[in-house]
């Protein structure tokens, strides 16, 4: 009983943490047809500048939040004006915003590392102390973590399908032509979307560094995971994706449990693989069916 | 003042050219059909029009307003409504959803319960399917959905680009009984067909599209009266 408490714990912790850096690269994607390769980048710098407002500058925590969601959400508008924008037109809009995006992410995570430093800070932002789940403790720092993607979650759902925002950024994802003839300003979608995706990497950043400490490169494997959860939800699935980090956390921390920290990944690559084998376009995505 | 005056339009995709310098008037509550062989810029000239394709020469003008170089967005709020080749609905959306998506502009938003009412009253299949999602519709529902959808708009200018292509008899005649009420509603029309004389019963003007340049205009019974054009350019 204690295990599997200890297991559900960390796993929907994990899974909360994945869930906040997938849902993000998932609604790029899904409105865009962008892989956004400065993601995990972007993720760093939420958390350096957390650090940086309550470390270095010494205020408090919903500050330091709040100015890493704006930094990262403004970078994410600055990543649709100087390279999505020019690009969209072209034929091979995908590689060619895949390829500039890797470049924009290292520019990102060289200047963290030139402002920085290489050595692992750690992140202000944490809660001490521990609940005690029949008999097991848990760190208060994972039920954050676990409410702060719920309430995320909620409100990406509430935005996508309650607000006219929402409307039009769905209208523009499922058909960009269409969305246009409906009166959707598709531009301003764009820069939404990646705003939103930015504050949200912001966000998610703070809460890996908090347990993780902060690295310059701390960005790149969350940023694979989230890949790799947003492909097996289905490209572009936002809901899918939330869902899908859950139950990869879920299943990490069982694998881990089970067979040791060190075959977590492989084994769960494993799993998608034959996730893809067994439906290519993902879980939850739609098979593509070309209508003339 | 016309409705619609566009004068030397040039438009293009790539190193090929497909609209050759057209211009067309159509006066305030005017019912105009493109008509054509295929692969000559009718639907061409409809995405200039609404602005999909930036037009690389000449003017267009809405109501006296120049639209030439507006976004797309700001052509649908100066009230030109395209319902586009192929419907391009929102296929993970309800019918409804789409049919909302419509009126998505504020003033069209303003007005929304009314048209609703108004577009199930003409499509009334649309009703019962409106919890339907769009990408399980059979072709005739798709394509009801979408020109529901661009009445939700409201607008000047109804632009319709092959409301019947690719449906069973049956169901172009259902499509046509919605022309025929569009028709004699009054409202601004600009239409594309491929049966030429068929929608020429219910056109004011064709304008035969061959080309890229207009080779011919004129009113419904005229043409009709004139076996040859058909003949010459329609091979039929």
């Amino acid at each position: 009983m204690d295990v599997a408490i200890q297991i559900v714990a960390s796993g929907l912790t994990l899974g909360a943490m994945y869930a906040i850096s997938t849902v993000g690269l998932a609604l790029v994607y899904g409105a865009l047809n962008m892989l956004n390769m400065a993601h995990g980048a972007i993720l760093a710098l939420g958390g350096y500048v957390c650090y940086q407002v309550m470390a270095a500058m010494g205020l408090p925590a919903p500050l330091g939040v709040l100015a890493a969601m704006v930094v990262c959400g403004a970078v994410g508008v600055l990543i649709y004006h100087l390279a999505a924008r020019p690009m969209l037109r072209s034929q091979n809009f995908e590689t060619q915003i895949f390829i500039a995006t890797i470049g924009i992410g290292a520019i990102l995570q060289d200047l963290i590392l030139r402002a920085f430093g290489p050595q692992p800070k750690p992140q202000p932002l944490a809660l001490s102390g521990a609940l005690n789940v029949g008999g097991v403790a848990v760190p208060y720092q994972n039920l954050l973590i676990l409410a702060v993607a719920l309430v995320m979650m909620a409100a990406m759902a509430w935005l996508l399908g309650r607000t006219r925002t929402g409307r039009a950024i769905r209208a523009t994802a499922q058909n960009r032509d269409a969305a246009q003839l409906m009166g959707v300003r598709i531009g301003r979608v764009y820069a939404q979307v990646l705003a939103l995706s930015g504050a949200l990497a912001g966000l998610s950043g703070i809460l890996l560094s908090s347990i993780s400490g902060l690295l310059p490169t701390m960005g790149s494997d969350p940023m694979l995971k989230a890949f790799v959860i947003c492909v097996v939800a289905g490209l572009g699935q936002v809901q899918g994706a939330a869902i899908a980090a859950l139950v990869l956390g879920l299943l990490e921390a069982l694998i881990q449990y089970l067979f040791g920290v060190q075959y977590a990944f492989a084994i769960l690559l494993m799993l998608v693989i034959g996730v893809l084998i067994w439906r290519p376009f993902g879980i939850f995505g739609r098979r593509q069916v070309v209508r003339l | 003042m016309s409705l619609l005056e566009l004068r030397g339009i040039q438009a293009g995709y790539g190193a090929q050219m497909v609209l050759r310098g057209l211009s067309l008037d159509m006066a305030q509550g005017e019912f105009a059909a493109l008509i054509g062989p295929n692969g000559h810029g009718k639907t061409t000239l409809l995405r200039s029009i609404s602005g999909l394709v930036r037009a690389r020469a000449g003017q267009m003008r809405y109501m006296g307003q120049d639209i030439g170089a507006m976004r797309p967005d700001q052509i649908v709020a100066a009230g030109i409504i395209h319902v586009p080749q192929g419907d391009l609905l929102f296929p993970e959306m309800t019918v409804l959803d789409n049919l909302r998506m419509g009126a998505y502009l504020p003033a069209a938003a303003a007005e929304e319960a009314a048209r609703l009412e108004e577009v199930y009253a003409l499509l009334p299949k649309l009703r019962d399917r409106r919890l339907q999602i769009a990408s399980t519709l059979s072709g005739g529902e798709r394509r009801m959905v979408g020109i529901g959808r661009g009445l939700m708009a409201g607008g000047g200018l109804l632009m319709l680009d092959e409301p019947s292509l690719g449906l069973a008899p049956i169901v172009i005649d259902q499509i046509y009984a919605v022309i025929a009420r569009l028709r004699e509603s009054g409202r601004s029309v600009l239409v594309v067909e491929e049966n030429a004389s068929r929608i020429a019963e219910y056109a004011d003007r064709l304008h035969l599209l061959d080309n890229g340049t207009f080779v011919w205009s004129g009113g419904g019974a005229e043409f009709l009266a004139q076996p040859e054009i058909l003949a010459t350019y329609l091979g039929g």
